[in-house]
Order: C-alpha cells, then structure tokens, then sequence
C-alpha cells in the first residue's frame, strides 16, 4: 500500500492553462498555477472570481476545456482516484454529511484510500483530530457542533488522509475572529511542517499575521483570470489587494506586527488606491 | 459504547425470534408434527430470515448509495419492473389462477433486473449525479408501472386476482427448494453490498468529498446498486413485493444508535431477519385460521414502530 506517497520525491500540482467553461460562460481562462510540497499560496479573489472552480479544476472535479493539471509531471486524469487520494486532499466551502456520524467516525472515513481495518482507521482518525486539538470531539454527534467545532473537524478529516498536498476552500468559513486567526496560523504550521496548500479566503485580513518567512504567495484571482502572482512579503502586494478589491488598504505597523488596513472611503478616479 | 449494546441486543433478539418462531402457532398434532415443523415451519423462517436480511441490508446501501433516507429498493424500479414482469407473464402465458411459482419467479427476476439495469447504467457512467440517478429511478418506475397498467387492461378478473395475489407477497414454502434457489443468488447480492462498506461509509460526506478521497464513485453505485438488484429481484421473484422492510429497518437500526455505517450493513442484515420472522408470525396468527399478506404485516408493525421510535425523548433522527 502506497501509505505516504511523494515521501520519497516532492510533490508538485501544476495547472498550466486551464480554461474551464460551463454553458458557453468561462469561469477560468488561462489560469497557470504551482504548488509544491511546502509552499503556502493565499488564492484571494472577490467573490465569483472563481476561487472554489480553480480548486475543483485542480482535483478533476470540473471537466477543463482547456489546458491540463499535473500531479508529479503526470497527467492528472491518468491517476486513479486513489493514486490522487494520496497525493491531494480538499476542504470544501460547505460540506453536509448524511448519516448521523460520531466525529471519529465521520474522519475514519476519510481513510479511504488506506483500504485498512477499522481499528486502525480510528488509530489514523485520533492522530488526525489530536493535530488539530479536536481529541474531546471523538465521540460527539456531528450534529451536535458548533460552526468553530465543525470546520476543525473538517480539517481533522482532510489531515487524516495524509495527502503532501492540501486544498482548503474558506478554511475559517463561519468562525470568530479568535477562531481565525488560530486556524491560519495553524494551516502555515502544517506548511511549515512540509505540507503544500493552496488556501482560498476573501478574508484579506489575515495575510497581514501569516508569517512572512517561508515560500509564502498570494495569487489573486480576478474575472476567472490570475490578476497577480506575488510572494507574501513582496513590497507590491497591499498595492495589488487594493486593485482586486477596489478598496483603499493600507499596511499598518506597530511594535513589530502589522495589521491590513481597510479604509471606509472608496479610491477616487485615477488615485492609486493604496496609501 | 453507544454502538455496542444495542448491537448486542439485536442479535441476542434476532436469534430468539429465530428459535422461537417455529413453535408458535396452532398446537402440533403428534403424527403430523414432524412434517409440519421441518418441511412447513422450518423453511418459512429460514425463508424469512433471507428475505428480511436481503431487503433490509440492500435497502441500508441504498440509502448510502444516494445520500437519501428514503431510498429503497423500489425507488430504483426493480419492485416496478418485477410486478411488470409477473403481468406480462401471467397475461401471456399463464391463463390460469393457479400461482405456479417458477414461471412467474423468472419473469419477475427479469423484469426486476431489467428495469433495474436501466438505471444502474445511467449510475455507472462518469458523470451523472446522485439526484439524477434517482430521478431515473423514479421515471422508470412511473414508465413501468404506466405499462403495468396497460397489460393489466386486456388482463381477464382471473389474471388480475393471480396478480393482486402475488404482489401482496407470501412466504409459505414446502420443503427447502425456495431457500436453497435463493441463497446462493443473496449471498452474492451481500457479498456486492459488503464489499463497497468502506466506499459506501465514504460516500457519508458527499461524492465530490469522496472522489477527492479516492472512492471509484461509479464503480461503487455500479456495484452495490447491480448486486443489491439481484437479490431485491430473486426475493420479489420468489415471495412477491413485500413492502416497508427496506425503508424502516435501517431507520430502526440508527434510532437504535448504530450510526457507523459499517455498523448499519451487517445491524440491519441481522435487524432484517428477525423483523420479516416477526411479522410473519404475526400474519400466522393474528387471525386464527387465516393469514394475513405478510406485507400488510410489516406496514402496519414498523410504520408505527418507526413513529414511535422518532418521537422518543433523546430519539437521533436520520436528521
């Protein structure tokens, strides 16, 4: 059994060109895009600019019109499901499961591709939930979480799988701002521990706190189409944020830390909408 | 904990009902009692206890298969296309009122897994989505039963009342003929089932989420709807539609707090059991001297069993 693949070699996700089209409407146009083992890409966009189809693209959920996804320099759709299992997970925007599930079951299910017993699917769902510190969740009904709980587990499942490779869609969707800020810092923990993921947020905010060391990027998404391409401490990137969001930002500092400033007033014509 | 003691209770209940089953009844007269018990009563429960097992644990996949909690192997069109089958086998061939049970069993098998086939090829090509699948289901059904209706028009009183008969569903037997045609042809439909538990528990969070968890989707629905046909089919074929078992056993199962669903295949397999011998006990004797269709048994026990069970304080509903 292929138990941790892309141990040996780094794991790369490549997307080059990928347009995606439904009835005649394109969602992405030529979106060119790479994540390796390690690395950290903030995918940032305003609404509908197509954050969750670049990631849907990226696991062969959406059929590309054009262009092509590769996983180790290997044709994506060459893989077996479980051969792509092993190499990415996904965190989706909004997820209901069906049947009422304890929460150890609910991620011993996203054990799948390990084809193992139950007993060690469970062994694999309690390392999975202590990572996240979610170990007193175990054996609670999945209905009976509040939203922080829920998306922790969420994220408990996607570790679980043991994939090089994270996709999270809005990871701290729907959570306080206390919450927020733990569950980024604790996806660059798992970057930094040599995981590779491609977060999507429209929450700019919290690119301000992520640790700038470390191959951190922001991607900016605009119209299906990627507006910029910068690393996290690249002097040129409040700049850009303020363009795709038409809004005024400024970088604030302030004994060491810095904060993204969004201002209230709107950019006049023709100002450069960053201060 | 929660799992494993209503776990222990099921079985423990189901093997009494098993045991118990045949000496309940009119009391045996000494020269006849040995043929009455091993070639009448015996038969029937084992008879019961396929059936009971097959519908419940095919009607649990498919609930998973759809991620609907109202799945049963009729939304699929199999009992639809059975019932069509017997019909066109009775108007046919068959002018008279007698059930001849082989005939019309190969004519309801075919019609159960053709009907059947339609829709577990629409689920095994690539794309199509759950609802789809039983959107197709449902229009089979209506399509099937539209037929149905037709055939059943040039049909004379007699076909009609051999019909009406057979759909109500029975499980006399004679001797182990029934058991031993049936058996092999369930124990393949369980082994199908069984083999997609660990997809089919995936398939809990979504099939997108599944997909990404590296779940054949098509390949799990192509199998676990193929198999749980074929036995669905070989039962109807065999004992008539009999009704509700596959609906309301899983419910009963996750009511009685096995929420795993590797927990929810084997639990209502064993459920199934003692709830078909159960209710035909009940059709043997609630009216002495004459019995009741088993099917109209198990509505009328496990709706309200299934009511009472959802309106219990602390009850977990299938949400």
């Amino acid at each position: 059994m292929d138990r941790r693949a892309g141990g040996d070699a780094v794991t790369t996700l490549a997307l080059s060109a990928v347009t995606v089209a439904r009835r005649g409407v394109e969602l992405l146009t030529d979106v060119s895009l790479t994540l390796t083992a390690g690395e950290l890409v903030v995918l940032v966009g305003p609404n509908g600019a197509g954050k969750s189809t670049l990631l849907r693209a990226a696991l062969g959920l959406v059929r590309l019109a054009r262009g092509r996804v590769t996983l180790d320099d290997r044709e994506a759709t060459s893989l077996s499901p479980r051969e792509r299992a092993a190499r990415v997970a996904w965190l989706p925007q909004t997820s209901g499961v069906s049947e009422p599930l304890t929460v150890a079951d609910h991620v011993a299910a996203a054990r799948f591709r390990f084809g193992e017993n139950e007993v060690r699917a469970r062994q694999g769902a309690a390392r999975a939930l202590a990572q996240v510190d979610a170990t007193p969740l175990a054996s609670r009904p999945l209905a009976s979480l509040s939203g922080g709980e829920r998306q922790r587990v969420a994220l408990a499942a996607v570790l679980a799988q043991e994939a090089p490779l994270l996709l999270l869609d809005e990871p701290a969707n729907h959570l306080d701002p206390r919450q927020r800020r733990e569950t980024f810092l604790l996806v660059a923990r798992l970057a930094r521990a040599g995981r590779g993921i491609l977060c999507v947020t429209h929450d700019i905010g919290v690119l301000a706190g992520l640790p700038a060391e470390g191959s951190t990027r922001v991607v900016g998404l605009r119209g299906g189409r990627v507006a910029f391409d910068l690393a996290l401490d690249s002097p040129a990137l409040t700049g850009h944020l303020g363009e795709l969001f038409e809004l005024r930002l400024s970088l604030a500092e302030h004994e060491g830390e810095r904060a993204l400033v969004t201002w209230w007033t709107q950019p006049e014509a023709g100002e450069p909408p960053c201060a | 904990m929660r799992v494993r003691h209503p776990a222990l209770a099921l079985v423990a209940l189901t093997a009494t009902v098993i045991a118990g089953a045949p000496f309940v009844g009119p009391p045996l007269d000494p020269d006849t009692s040995a043929f009455v018990l091993w070639q009448l009563r015996v038969p029937r429960v084992l008879m019961a206890a396929l059936v009971g097992a097959t519908l419940s644990v095919v009607g649990a996949a498919y609930q998973l298969v759809f991620n609907n909690p109202l799945a049963t192997p009729s939304t699929v069109g199999t009992s639809a296309g059975a019932v069509l089958g017997v019909l066109v086998a009775v108007v046919l061939g068959q002018p008279s009122t007698t059930v001849n049970l082989p005939w019309l069993a190969l004519a309801a098998f075919a019609g159960a897994v053709s009907t059947t086939a339609v829709v577990a090829a629409l689920a095994a090509s690539g794309r199509s989505r759950m609802q789809d699948v039983l959107l197709a289901g449902i229009a089979v059904t209506l399509a099937a039963g539209a037929v149905a209706t037709a055939v059943e028009s040039v049909a004379d009183v007699g076909q009609r009342f051999t019909v009406s008969q057979w759909s109500l569903g029975h499980l006399p037997q004679v001797g182990y003929r029934g058991v031993l045609v049936l058996a092999p042809l369930l124990a393949l439909a369980w082994g199908g089932v069984f083999s997609q538990a660990r997809a089919l528990h995936a398939l809990t969070a979504g099939e997108d989420v599944a997909r990404t968890q590296g779940v054949d989707v098509p390949r799990t629905r192509a199998i676990a709807l193929g198999a749980g046909a074929i036995g669905v089919a070989a039962c109807i074929a065999w004992c008539g539609p009999i009704g509700f078992v596959g609906l309301i056993v899983p419910h009963l199962v996750r009511l009685a707090g096995a929420a795993s669903p590797r927990a929810l295949l084997p639990l209502s397999l064993v459920a199934g059991m003692g709830f078909l011998i159960a209710c035909d006990v009940a059709a043997r004797v609630l009216v002495p001297g004459h019995e009741i269709p088993v099917g109209v048994v198990t509505a009328a026990l496990g709706a309200p069993a299934l009511l009472a069970l959802l309106a219990a304080p602390g009850a977990r509903g299938p949400r």
